[in-house]
């Protein structure tokens, strides 16, 4: 068990943060939404942010995906962040900083602020200075509304402030302050300026009008000051950013949006489902041409001719393109923008000694540090273009490491990281798992969302959420053998497991990679001997008994009636939500929800019994909605097996009920429990 | 192995009708793997009890407790501390026959109650099934036949079969579950090219191995009463 643990997930693991996803997820569909924000805020202050835009690669390597599709992680965090607004303000809390040493942060994207966030959180009193009006790097300035609202970055912003953060808006350093004085003020210095400008094309032509630059750009649109646009308008580039710029030139209202990039389809940077957004807007793709020359008449810009691209990357898999000059095409168009590159700008540091080579700054990245003692750098201008989350996962690194040298006065070399991971879920395993749809939300309709720049994308209700996250795997939190279990090596949970997975080899082994966490196997070991690591439901019987004792016995409305529900059928957080003891004694229903019946042992369909209940009635899910490859069949034997045994010791085996949903959980339920009641009522009558 | 089921609840519940303190022992080896006698049928069966005694208005306790194997000095010996350092004044234990004998020989003015019937040694032919195959008889003559016993395997444990009530490869006593064992032993000597040897008669059985020499003991001389062991 101890080892399993120091397992990532692989959604863990490819995180730069190593959100504990597993979590999270467990805690939405247990109801407890303030709970997952917890853990998201834990590791990423921007998790709103993320929510909207992160391009999730814990989705990518999401282990269901060789079942049917991975968990839509992306989204049940923005549902999290949507669901606890209130909770999120009263859990802010000021921190005073009180190791009195002052920190000076250069720029206000998600690394710098990630970093202040920690060194702020540690008591040190950290300063912020960002060049423009918000705060929130390219996050603000760059990403498109439709994509991110300001409202979604606020809130993030907002926390982080909360903390007792100074922000020196319009504020550029270089020019309204200079590094120096930042030097002689702070104890430490954080540049993280992001890569904030584009680079331009040195091709004829390039200085007419009607030329723009892809960052210039977008940051216009997203202050409200979108430059005019000619009616046909080109943006050279093909990553993520070029993208961007397309669909938002798009929404300013030209005919015509073309794409055009060197690499072929399949090299895209961008990510496939940008891409695909962007065709569905209307905007169409050129690929393999280069620019060879923009035409002009009186300095205005008319056209662009492009030359064949023949390769992009060389041998060595560096970008080199190579062109068939004799090859060419010309349109006509009236703007181009250019998306093909960013470049930090590091003015601000000319007059200092700062080390800063081909307008590159010079910096460690082992230690997040420039050439100068105490100063310190993250972010993009570090590691080059990335994501934010990458950038948020830089600016914790960089505060350890400015907590080191003001404790110690000495540069900290960050360990390197060794993840382990539960590894690839087997092919044979998939196979024998249930395949259920992944909850996909629909855009606003492309002819709609060129309109303007409303967010296109709806967040999950409380029902897609709950029940996307019933998919997690919750991978690597399966069947344990207890070190103290008398495993007899009896076979029965080889002989059960519904995926192949158990063996025994002397005593029983569950391999973590390969368990699908169903816990039919702790249900059926003779031995007791079986744990889930998480989820677990070997401890049903203490949670009965500590909730019973706290209610009077002689208040409880009987019959007392003991629900075990399908914690995975619930559509609200209604029946999630705990029980008051007064509701309890109220009602007579005690309900117990569990992460699938099927893991109930029939001493979990006994014992109630002997802790007061008159009934216990079993709320399975949906006939079709069961996650997990033979627990009904299992369940419905073990149910059979404890009403004999009922009969035996005089409960009556008609005491233990079972049900399974139809319609929903909050239609159906409490007509069960009401048949529960009744149907005692009249036995006793009888 | 050694298979069992468990007794009726009720002649359990029988036995202790004047305990107020009672230990439930499961044991982990043969009966946890026939799901007769392990820790989790222990948990059931005390729990089972504990409802019925509490619906009797009587005020029993009702412990729990497994050990590896019931039929060693040295895992049994912490149970019999146990009952007697708790006052426990009666034990039910879920371990075969030699369980019951094992801690009623040690333990004192305790009673000892079987919570099990134990039924025979055999094999578990498939999942949630098990059936006999060896009768323990002290002299093992499934050389003659091909390996399987008809001792253990023929309801009227022939030597020299098959009787009447074969049929179909069945046995009459049980057609629809139970093989004719005689027609398995044919079988397999046939498969083993040994059907010839079926003309001869299997001798008569030597029964004093088995239960009619008097109680059966075994020592093994190699480790059996070490004398640097007794000096400590
Ligand atoms: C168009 C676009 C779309 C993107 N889409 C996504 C996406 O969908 N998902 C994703 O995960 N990532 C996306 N990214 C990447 C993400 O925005 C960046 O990785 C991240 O913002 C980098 O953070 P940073 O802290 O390094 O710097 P930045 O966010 O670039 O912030 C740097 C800040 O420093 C300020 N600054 C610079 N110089 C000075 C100075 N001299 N004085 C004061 N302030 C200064 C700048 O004004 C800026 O606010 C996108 C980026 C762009 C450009």
């Amino acid at each position: 068990m101890e080892k399993e643990s120091h397992l990532y997930a692989t959604c863990s693991a490819a995180c730069p943060v190593h959100t504990d996803t597993r979590e999270y997820v467990r805690r939405i569909s247990t109801g407890d939404y303030e709970g997952a924000l917890d853990v998201l805020l834990e590791v990423n202050p921007f998790s709103s942010v993320c929510g909207r835009i992160c391009h999730h690669p814990c989705e990518s390597q999401c282990r269901r995906q060789v079942i049917d599709a991975p968990v839509g992680l992306r989204l049940l965090k923005r549902f999290v962040v949507e669901n606890t607004r209130e909770y999120r303000i009263q859990r802010r809390k000021k921190v005073e900083p009180v190791l009195g040493r002052k920190i000076a942060v250069i720029g206000s994207g998600p690394s710098g602020l990630t970093a202040a966030r920690d060194l702020a959180m540690l008591g040190y009193k950290v300063t912020v200075f960002e060049k423009d009006s918000m705060l929130g790097g390219m996050l603000a300035h760059a990403i498109p509304r439709y994509r991110l609202p300001v409202d979604a970055l606020q809130e993030d912003i907002d926390d982080i402030l909360a903390l007792g953060i100074e922000s020196r808006l319009n504020c550029e350093v270089g020019k309204d302050v200079s590094f120096k004085d930042l030097r002689k003020e702070y104890d430490a210095i954080l540049i993280a300026v992001g890569l904030a400008e584009s680079h331009s094309l040195p091709i004829p032509g390039i200085g007419s009008d009607g030329i723009l630059l892809g960052i210039p750009f977008l940051w216009d649109v997203a202050n409200g000051s979108p430059p005019t646009l000619g009616d046909r308008v080109m943006v050279i580039g093909g990553g993520n950013v070029a993208i961007d710029v397309a669909r938002a030139a798009k929404r300013l209202g030209p005919s015509q949006v073309i794409m055009a990039c060197l690499e072929s389809r399949e090299e895209m940077p961008a990510w496939k489902w940008e891409i695909e957004e962007a065709e569905e807007e209307g905007i169409s793709i050129m690929n393999s041409w280069g620019p060879k020359a923009i035409l002009e008449q009186n300095g205005k810009t008319t056209g662009i001719e492009f030359k064949r691209c023949t390769r992009v990357f060389d041998e060595n898999k560096r970008f080199n393109p190579q062109y068939d000059e004799s090859v060419t095409t010309s349109l006509d168009v009236d703007s181009v923008i250019l998306t093909i590159g960013q470049k930090a700008n590091l003015d601000f540091l000319k007059e200092t000694t700062v080390g800063v080579d081909r307008g590159r700054l010079i910096c460690d990245r082992e230690s997040c540090t420039a050439t100068e003692r105490g100063v310190f750098v993250s972010g993009e201008v570090m590691t080059g273009p990335g994501s934010a989350i990458q950038a948020v996962a830089t600016g914790h690194d960089v505060a350890r490491a400015i907590h080191h040298y003001l404790e110690t006065g000495e540069t900290l070399k960050l360990p390197q990281e060794s993840i382990e991971t539960i590894g690839e879920l087997p092919a044979q395993t998939a196979a024998r798992a249930r395949k259920f749809d992944h909850i996909d939300v629909r855009l606003t309709d492309a002819s709609q969302r060129i309109k303007d720049f409303s967010p296109i994308e709806p967040g999950y209700t409380e029902a897609q959420a709950l029940s996307e996250a019933r998919r997690c795997l919750a991978c690597g939190t399966g069947a344990v053998l207890a070190p103290s279990a008398q495993c007899a090596g009896c076979l029965t949970c080889v002989r059960i497991c519904p995926y192949g997975v158990a063996t025994v080899e002397r005593t029983a082994s569950m391999p973590a990679q390969e368990c699908l966490t169903c816990g039919l196997c702790a249900a059926e070991c003779p031995a007791a001997g079986v744990a889930l690591a998480r989820f677990a439901t070997n401890r049903v019987k203490e949670t009965l008994e500590s909730i019973l004792t706290d209610c009077s016995a002689e208040k409880i409305q009987r019959p007392l009636v003991v629900s075990y529900c399908c914690l995975y059928e619930a559509t609200s957080r209604k029946y999630l939500r705990e029980q008051t003891r007064s509701e309890i004694e109220e009602t007579g229903i005690l309900r117990v929800m569990v992460p699938c019946v099927g893991r109930l042992g029939s001493i979990d369909l006994v014992s109630p019994f002997e802790l007061g209940a008159d009934r216990v009635s079993i709320i399975a899910c949906h006939e079709t909605g069961c996650l997990y490859t033979g627990a009904e069949e299992l369940l419905e034997r073990r149910i059979q097996q404890a009403r004999r045994f009922l009969d035996e010791i005089g409960v009556g085996g008609e005491s233990l009920q079972f049900f399974r949903t139809h319609t929903s959980a909050e239609e159906s339920w409490p007509q069960f429990w009401r048949e529960s009641k009744e149907d005692l009522r009249a036995t006793s009558a009888a | 192995m050694i298979v069992a089921d468990p007794k009726p609840f009720q002649e359990v519940r029988g036995f202790l009708e004047n305990y107020r303190k009672i230990l439930i022992l499961g044991c982990g080896t043969c009966v946890t793997v026939c799901l007769s006698g392990g820790e989790a049928q222990a948990e059931l069966l005390a729990s089972g009890l504990r409802i019925a005694f509490k619906k009797d208005g009587k005020e029993v306790t009702v412990l729990e407790d497994t050990v590896q194997r019931q039929c060693e000095q040295e895992f049994v010996t912490p149970v019999l501390e146990r009952v007697k350092k708790e006052g426990i004044d009666a034990v039910v234990t879920l371990a075969c026959g030699v369980g019951v004998n094992f801690l009623s020989d040690r333990i004192g003015a305790v009673p000892v109650f079987p919570g099990v019937n134990t039924t025979f040694y055999g094999g578990n032919v498939e999942a949630g099934l098990w059936s006999e195959m060896c009768a323990g008889c002290g002299e093992c003559i499934t050389y003659l036949t091909g390996g399987i016993c008809p001792i253990a395997r023929c309801s009227k444990h022939l030597l020299n079969g098959p009787c009447g009530g074969s049929e179909k490869g069945m046995c009459e006593v049980d057609p629809k579950n139970t093989e004719c064992v005689w027609q398995l032993i044919y079988d397999r000597m046939k498969l083993l090219g040994r059907l010839d040897e079926m003309r001869n008669l299997l001798p008569m059985k030597d029964w004093r191995p088995a239960m009619d020499g008097g109680v059966r003991r075994t020592v093994r001389e190699h480790i059996y009463r070490l004398s640097y062991k007794s000096q400590t």
